[in-house]
């Protein structure tokens, strides 16, 4: 199968609607743990099935200059207009600064406290940046609730785009950093083939308001 | 004579939503520049007496560059356009030297009125 890539304006246009997205995320996420949530510019790629893991470990990896490591991972499906997986991404030591700033109390095990804080998390960011890709598309879609991918693994050993049947996918990777120290979340959206034309369409009309 | 006005965004969809929030009436001699680099030997070259200034961009951010227009003391007036909504930026931005600020989306009412308070309407 032949796929086609997005224009130049239709990846620009793409990669503006979702940086106002991720803005509105971080300051969900600002709100929530009080500290100030560094963001930088989105990037989106259209990769074959069989190159999502890599190509999503080099992005993160480019992101924060090294290996990732292990991290650990929540999803969370999302569809109606657009379908496809939420994934969001946490460095290993990243968990512990923000026990403290949600203010946990350390009665619970420390696994216990990971998961909730990372659920918790990752379903302000998805919800943020997927009600804000949807508002500008003047679309809307549902999401599932988050669940815990895998703890404490390599990046590319828990994304296999083959296994969702999907040919290509559209990669969107978005990175929160807080002044918390070790903390980085990446929030990584894929989706198959038909979102691919649904959003070209979509990008296409606010380009022909221009 | 028609004023200088720089927009600065990474992305060209941004600046012309920032071109189209203008007053129709507006006298201004418009230019563009998609990084902080640019931007700065734009605003030396003097074609930015008001400048739209994205933050988050590649390389140099909206913040590096409301840093080096102070420490360079050059004479602009900065309007921040940013998806940034965090308090927290804004702040930043006003104590590195943004007049004003204004959030993505752009919305034509929200900038005209930052120019009416300064009086540039």
């Amino acid at each position: 199968m032949t796929f086609q890539e997005y224009t130049p304006d239709q990846e620009d246009a793409l990669q503006e609607v979702v940086n106002i997205a991720m803005g509105q995320a971080g300051a969900a996420l600002a709100q929530v743990l009080d500290v100030y949530v560094a963001l930088s510019v989105p990037r989106v790629r259209i990769v074959s099935a069989d190159g999502v893991a890599d190509a999503v470990q080099a992005m993160i990896a480019s992101a924060q200059d090294g290996d990732p490591g292990d991290v650990t991972a929540v999803r969370q499906g999302f569809f109606n207009s657009l379908r496809g997986e939420s994934i969001a991404l946490f460095g290993t030591e990243g968990c512990n600064s923000l026990a403290d700033l949600m203010g946990h109390e350390q009665a619970l095990e420390k696994d216990e406290i990971d998961r909730e804080l990372l659920l918790e998390v990752s379903n302000i960011l998805s919800g943020a940046v997927l009600n804000g890709v949807a508002e500008q598309l003047d679309t809307d879609f549902a999401f599932s609730a988050p669940t815990l991918m895998a703890m404490r693994q390599p990046v590319n050993r828990l994304l296999d785009a083959q296994a969702l049947g999907w040919d290509y996918a559209l990669l969107v990777e978005v990175n929160f950093r807080l002044e918390a120290p070790g903390f980085s979340c990446h929030l990584v959206l894929l989706m198959p083939e038909e979102s691919i034309e649904f959003m070209r369409r979509g990008l296409d009309a606010m380009l022909e308001g221009l | 004579m028609p004023l200088p006005v720089l927009v600065v965004d990474d992305s060209s969809m941004s600046r012309k939503l920032t071109i189209r929030a203008f007053p129709g009436d507006w006298d201004v001699e418009v230019s563009q520049a998609s990084g902080g680099q640019e931007a700065l030997d734009a605003i030396e070259r003097g074609l930015g007496h008001v400048v739209f200034l994205d933050l988050t961009m590649p390389g140099m951010s909206g913040f590096d560059v409301l840093a080096e227009i102070r420490r360079r003391g050059l004479d602009c007036f900065a309007v921040v356009v940013s998806a940034d909504v965090q308090p927290k930026a804004e702040e930043q931005a006003r104590q590195l030297g943004a007049m004003a600020f204004v959030r993505k989306p752009v919305k034509a009412d929200a900038l005209h009125g930052v120019l009416r308070e300064y009086g540039f309407l």
